[in-house]
């Protein structure tokens, strides 16, 4: 019999290891990643927990607690859906990663990443989980950097904020540890506080400490960026919720609502700002998710369950515009040599017109427009915050406005011809160099964007779900 | 791993001051100096100067094996270097690298051209750090740890935050970060004990090692890619 969470630490890393050896033969690694992904991604939603299941032969049994090396390993029903989300997301990078960049180092080095987060989101105690965290952001250097480009600096922008952050993560144990014998000793759980805001500020990119999100998105290859936006901070989002439902003293006694507010409030202003005066593509996308997290932030603020599915939600649509966004980057990085800055991408949906199309539907998905995935989780929390939250609101909506504006002159610069009438003409016969199994993976995954932004029930009950799993507004 | 220990258990004399002097200076080289040579044998030369010092607080095979994890960390550093550095030797005419030409070479150098302004500077952040550590560390001593070893873990994690700031280089980036990693690493060992966790934070260690030596090869393929026709 297998313990089934077992094959979620050990297939990935396995396959990675071969995926690695196969990196010459771009679409066989690629499929192959995208299959185990996929197939992890199901096997965990499908499987019912605490119940033997016969699977190709082999008796599995999900759930249940586990030793693995000494520490205990335990699959709740809460961990089934944030694991999931983890792999399929990662899933749909692959499948975009496949057409863009098929030999890219992100298949191998995901593979190990998603190994090791869903070992942090399994193991306890929680300072396990954080060292495992850690290990994975460490190990994205790999796949961030891109190849022939000489700058690092979103890789150790990434790297330094993140390590920055463990200690006070790992300290807190040890607090409240030591709370739970001295209760009197509140300088302890205010101290805990302190670095628990401290920390996620840093892993999640609140303001002053948000510089590594334009770096990576600008410096570092997109599709491994759209990996460390959606299943790196979906992980550190899942580590937050685990350290407030660990820690039922530091999240009662903390008033961490009006922090989370304020934090994201900060961070869709400056998104805003930044996205709308952008002349860089991927520091666009860097501000994009900036913006993206502040309205997560904003609706965890809201400091109530629902507030949290709202969250949840926008951590779910998040992956659909990101990464349409970064597969269309990498797409126009192609054609003009990773340099993405508005004066080299002139003219280029001519010869990327589904790079540009990914790029274009991306942006408007992450600044939470109509028809698309983003516009479900904004639509909703614009609902939910009202007229009581109408600072809020104004603020997301011209962080969109900022956002859209940056899209907007990136489109006017992609579709403008060269202003010398030579080149010009030059430019118009120019066939495009995208085929049409590219274009059949960005119009799948623009199909799913509009599908979630149309039916957003396919997503709201299992943001729902996942928010009834925590407890700590409830106490 | 016997002989490792009994040369610690020798040297346990040294973690007392010395040891923190020597973290002391050290540190702050790794901060002023760019040169590789210098740094490398800084940082083990560090790692053995924590090691003495962590003996204070756990016992002294998990310390051994911190000491071990930081000598291959400046192993792959001075290899990652040693290969950088290689191209730029072969366009020497002549073979220069013997340790006493190296070092009459530094010495003509400072003669003639005197401190850069970069290295003034670093040195003059590295004295503002030590002095605000000096003081912070009798005003917020750290729980389980004397006020040596808590001024020991505030320098290191302070001058590994100005190396950080002040490096552009991912070699002198991840120095940073070990340092950073270190002072952190002696305080926590106080407070956790576990094998594990050693195990852990070590993994970490070598990861930003062996991510920040591939940035710099990464790095140096892409130059060398833009010098070639």
């Amino acid at each position: 019999m297998i313990a089934g969470l077992l094959l979620f630490l050990v297939l990935p890393l396995m396959v990675g290891g071969v995926v690695y050896a196969l990196r010459r033969w771009g679409t066989l690694s690629s499929l192959l990643s995208i299959g185990t992904t996929l197939v992890l991604g199901t096997v965990i939603l499908v499987l019912p927990l605490g119940r033997t299941v016969e699977l190709w032969g082999r008796q599995i049994v999900m759930g249940g607690t586990v030793s693995f090396l000494g520490r205990e390993l335990i699959l709740e029903e809460v961990d089934r859906i944030a694991v999931a989300f983890l792999y399929l997301t990662a899933s749909g990078i692959f499948l975009l990663a496949w057409q863009m960049s098929p030999r890219t180092l992100l298949f191998p080095v995901g593979l190990g990443m998603l190994s090791l987060f869903s070992g942090s989101l399994l193991v306890r105690p929680l300072i396990y989980a954080v060292l495992l965290v850690e290990i994975a952001i460490a190990v994205s250097v790999f796949a961030l950097q891109v190849e022939g480009c000489p700058s690092a600096r979103g890789a150790l922008h990434y790297v330094a904020f993140s390590l920055l952050a463990m200690p006070g993560l790992l300290v807190i144990h040890w607090l409240m540890d030591r709370y739970a014998l001295t209760p009197d000793n509140t300088v302890l759980l205010d101290t805990g506080a302190v670095l628990l805001f401290f920390s996620f500020a840093l892993l999640m990119g609140s303001i002053p400490f948000h510089m590594w999100m334009p770096s990576v998105a600008s410096d570092s290859e997109p599709l491994a960026s759209a990996f460390v936006f959606t299943v790196n901070c979906g992980a550190i989002w899942f580590l937050l919720l685990a350290f407030l439902e660990t820690y039922p003293d530091l999240s009662a006694a903390v008033r961490f609502a009006p922090f989370a507010s304020g934090a994201g409030l900060a961070m869709v202003g400056v998104g805003g700002l930044m996205a709308a005066s952008q002349r860089h593509l991927g520091r666009l996308m860097g501000y994009g998710a900036l913006i993206d997290s502040g309205v997560a932030l904003i609706a965890l603020g809201i400091g109530s369950q629902r507030g949290l599915a709202l969250a949840l939600l926008c951590l779910l649509v998040r992956p659909f515009g990101l990464t349409l966004m970064a597969a269309g980057l990498r797409g126009l990085a192609r054609e003009c040599g990773h340099d993405l800055t508005l004066g080299t991408v002139r003219g280029l949906a001519r010869r990327a017109p589904w790079s540009t199309c990914a790029f274009l539907l991306g942006g408007v998905s992450t600044a939470g427009l109509p028809v698309t995935a983003g516009f479900a989780g904004r639509w909703a929390l614009y609902r939910v915050m009202g007229v009581s939250g109408l600072t809020s609101v104004l603020a997301m909506m011209l962080a969109s406005l900022g956002l859209m504006i940056g899209v907007w002159r990136a489109l006017h610069v992609l579709l403008a011809y060269s202003e010398s009438p030579d080149e010009g003409a030059e430019e118009a016969k120019r066939e495009t160099t995208e085929r049409w199994p590219r274009a059949v993976v960005v119009l799948l995954a623009v199909a799913a964007s509009v599908a979630v932004g149309l039916i957003p029930q396919v997503l709201a009950p299992t943001a729902t779900r996942l928010a009834g799993f925590y407890t700590f507004f409830g106490r | 791993m016997p002989i490792l220990n009994d040369l610690l258990a020798q040297a346990v004399f040294l973690a007392a001051l010395p040891a923190v002097a020597g973290v002391f200076v050290t540190a702050t080289l790794l901060v002023v100096s760019r040169d590789w040579r210098l740094n490398t044998i800084a940082l083990a030369l560090q790692y053995f100067f924590v090691t003495l010092l962590m003996t204070q607080v756990t016992r002294v095979e998990m310390a051994a094996v911190k000491a071990l994890i930081g000598w291959v960390i400046c192993l792959v550093f001075y290899l990652t270097e040693q290969q950088a550095r290689a191209p730029a030797r072969l366009d020497q005419s002549e073979g220069t690298l013997s340790l006493r030409n190296w070092f009459l070479a530094r010495l003509e150098g400072w003669r003639h051209q005197g401190i850069s302004a970069r290295a003034a500077f670093s040195f003059m952040a590295a004295l503002l750090v030590g002095v605000t550590v000096y003081v912070s560390s009798s005003a917020m001593p750290l729980p389980q740890l004397s006020q040596s070893l808590t001024m020991v873990c505030y320098l290191l994690a302070g001058l590994g935050i100005v190396l950080l700031g002040l490096s552009q280089d991912p070699l002198r980036v991840g120095v940073g970060l070990l340092m950073f990693l270190s002072g952190f690493d002696l305080f926590y060992v106080a407070l956790e004990p576990s094998l594990v966790v050693t195990g852990f934070l070590g993994a970490i260690s070598f990861v930003i090692a062996l991510g920040t030596a591939y940035l710099k090869a990464a790095q140096l393929a892409a130059s060398g890619e833009e010098r070639a026709p």
